[in-house]
């Protein structure tokens, strides 16, 4: 028998799922979309998971990290729930012991971690504004008709990338409409909305932020070489980033939940009937929005209320 | 003689003087109706009819003024200037008597305070129940009589505050005005979520005001914001006993984000910054808290 543990980070855009063993090596990982349904997508992940999976191993621990930690943790029955930060640096820090910032940029949100000695010594994450995400580069790459995967390539051939306003979307995507009617090529527009989004990090998530090397750059956006290139451009340091930097999170938690193991999951939740119900609660002025979970028709559990009277099926 | 109601919303200004409200108007036969604790209805209504450049307090209170309209006589509207040269009041608190006076149609008890032109509490509130034909001589000592019940409250209350300085657990100070912590809305969701997390609060606001107040010119000398001058003032006085300091304002607070922004770069300890707006989801508020605990209690990466 193996003892393994699992760590499910379900994030905005995507759902990363590892399995580490007792020495935190990657067994297996996956790396599907969410699609604004995380309960579909975490079945699917651990089906994906399952699939192949030496019979030997059984899953000690769990533990789920990004914004619908909650709710999963919630389903799985998972030992640890723990926000993205902690969960990021406790991954990164596994892989580069010596690491002292940590650049983040996700579907929804970006955020930069400080460590000193591997302890988290400070953090930003970008407040109202989801402007230089990756939710902003996918859409437009929708605009301008290009795979997102192509992205970076197509931003490394440009030698002159255009201006474009690094502090608003809408400014950005302004001005990118119009430089495009002026005539400029397709690549130096792809490379100045690569840059844009560096600058748009600095400016707002890094802004007044001592970056010291080694930097490690993970979340989605650190797949798109673009990106990475202005980066390594404008901090003139070296920049890391690692084969697994889209599974970071994932590997923290699963590393978390390994400190706290203490009983034997059997991940069979594909048949498990999982509904969530939404409903306004109107008994006073409040007007809570309440989430109901239902498990195979039962309720167990109930999100959004301030006050504690009970809720009822 | 039916008793006369004076409505006190609860926001602003009953969060500093509802003891001295509730004391001295006790000696007459004057009933208090104060609001109910923030609901979404009160909040929406003050959203309603204030102007989008107030504070998210200051609607509030506006929410809890229109909540009151037909339940009382009168609406308790102090018109606080300052309290000597260098002790002035955010501008709402000179101001609501008059915004609230434009924006509803209703009859509103006011005493003005301000120091520099020799107008105090006392001499206030004493007018108010004169008018309603009461004696002077009666009024003061009912105004005496409350002053120093306020005082053993508040001294119990600080008592209690300054205990939990010697509290096994992770230690906070919590900075922000009252009116902002203790709304059930706007604070109160926050509170819960950091204690939750098996931590010690400490409140700015619970100190002895004239200790805090002198001790905030150890981090500066030029400020002049009263309520903000006895938040900080805290800061010197426990920072060597606390392990982190979390700030929470409401957007946009004109005081706090230049008083806030400089104590930032006087802090030895920890901060997290925490600005309020309409936003009525708490998740992105809950993952910064636990992150932060998680970074001031240190131990969760070397579990």
């Amino acid at each position: 028998m193996k003892n393994c543990y699992l760590g499910i980070d379900i994030g905005s855009i995507s759902t990363k799922g590892v399995i580490i063993d007792e020495n935190n090596n990657i067994i297996k990982s996956e790396y599907i979309w969410t699609e604004a349904n995380p309960i579909k997508a975490v079945k699917k992940l651990i089906e994906n998971l399952k699939n192949n999976l030496d019979k030997n191993i059984v899953i000690k621990g769990i533990g789920t990290t990004g914004s619908a930690r909650k709710l999963i943790g919630l389903l799985l029955d998972a030992n640890v729930i723990k926000n993205e930060i902690t969960a990021h640096a406790v991954g990164t820090l596994n892989f580069y012991p010596e690491c002292k910032t940590i650049l983040e940029i996700g579907g929804q949100d970006s955020k930069i971690i400080l460590i000193n000695n591997g302890i988290i010594t400070d953090y930003a994450m970008n407040t109202l504004c989801a402007a230089g995400t990756g939710a902003f580069l996918s859409s437009q790459a929708k605009r301008l008709k290009i795979k997102i995967e192509d992205f970076g390539k197509l931003a490394l051939k440009s030698n002159n990338p255009v201006k474009i306003a690094a502090r608003c979307t809408v400014f950005a995507e302004s001005d990118l409409v119009h430089k495009a009617q002026l005539g400029y090529k397709i690549e130096d527009i792809v490379a100045g909305l690569s840059k844009s989004i560096v600058l748009n990090y600095l400016n707002n998530v890094g802004k007044g932020k001592k970056i010291k090397p080694p930097i490690v750059f993970q979340g989605g956006v650190s797949k798109n070489i673009g990106v990475v290139k202005y980066f390594k451009e404008i901090l003139k340091e070296d920049i890391i980033v690692d084969s697994n930097s889209h599974l970071m999170g994932a590997i923290g938690i699963a590393i978390l939940a390994k400190n706290k193991n203490n009983k034997i999951y059997d991940l069979n939740i594909k048949d498990i009937k999982f509904e969530t119900k939404g409903m306004e609660c109107n008994k006073c002025p409040n007007n809570c929005e309440i989430l109901k979970i239902y498990k195979d028709e039962k309720l167990i559990d109930a999100f959004g209320s301030k006050c504690n009277r009970e809720i009822k099926n | 003689m039916a008793k006369i109601k004076i409505g006190i919303p609860r926001s602003l200004f009953y969060y500093y003087y509802k003891d001295i409200w509730k004391y001295f108007f006790d000696e007459f036969n004057i009933e208090l109706i104060i609001s109910p604790p923030t609901n979404k209805t009160i909040m929406e209504n003050g959203i309603k009819f204030s102007i989008d450049e107030m504070c998210v307090s200051m609607k509030n209170y506006i929410g809890h003024v229109y909540y009151l309209l037909d339940k009382c006589d009168y609406i308790l509207i102090p018109r606080i200037s300052n309290y000597g040269n260098d002790n002035q009041t955010c501008t709402n608190f000179l101001a609501t008597y008059d915004i609230i006076n434009n924006i509803f149609d209703t009859k509103i008890l006011n005493y003005n305070i301000n120091l520099e032109n020799n107008e105090t509490e006392e001499k206030g509130l004493i007018k108010i129940v004169t008018d309603f034909g009461y004696s002077k001589e009666y009024a003061k000592k009912a105004y005496k009589n409350a002053i120093k019940k306020v005082k053993q409250k508040n001294d119990k209350l600080i008592k209690d505050n300054i205990k939990k300085l010697d509290s096994e657990k992770t230690k906070i100070l919590l900075i922000g005005h009252p009116y902002n912590l203790y709304d059930n809305l706007i604070g109160k969701e926050i509170i819960k979520y950091i204690e939750l997390n098996d931590t010690e609060i400490i409140y700015s606001d619970l100190f002895h005001k004239d200790i805090t107040n002198t001790l905030s010119k150890k981090l500066s000398y030029s400020l002049y914001f009263k309520y903000n001058k006895e938040n900080i003032g805290s800061i010197p006085l426990v920072e060597d006993k606390i392990d982190g300091i979390i700030f929470i304002s409401t957007f946009p607070c004109s005081p706090d984000s230049l008083v806030n922004e400089l104590m930032f770069r006087k802090l030895k300890k920890p901060y997290l910054n925490l600005i309020i707006d309409d936003l009525n989801s708490m998740t992105g508020i809950e993952t910064r808290i636990e992150s932060f605990i998680d970074i001031i209690k240190g131990g969760v990466i070397n579990e």
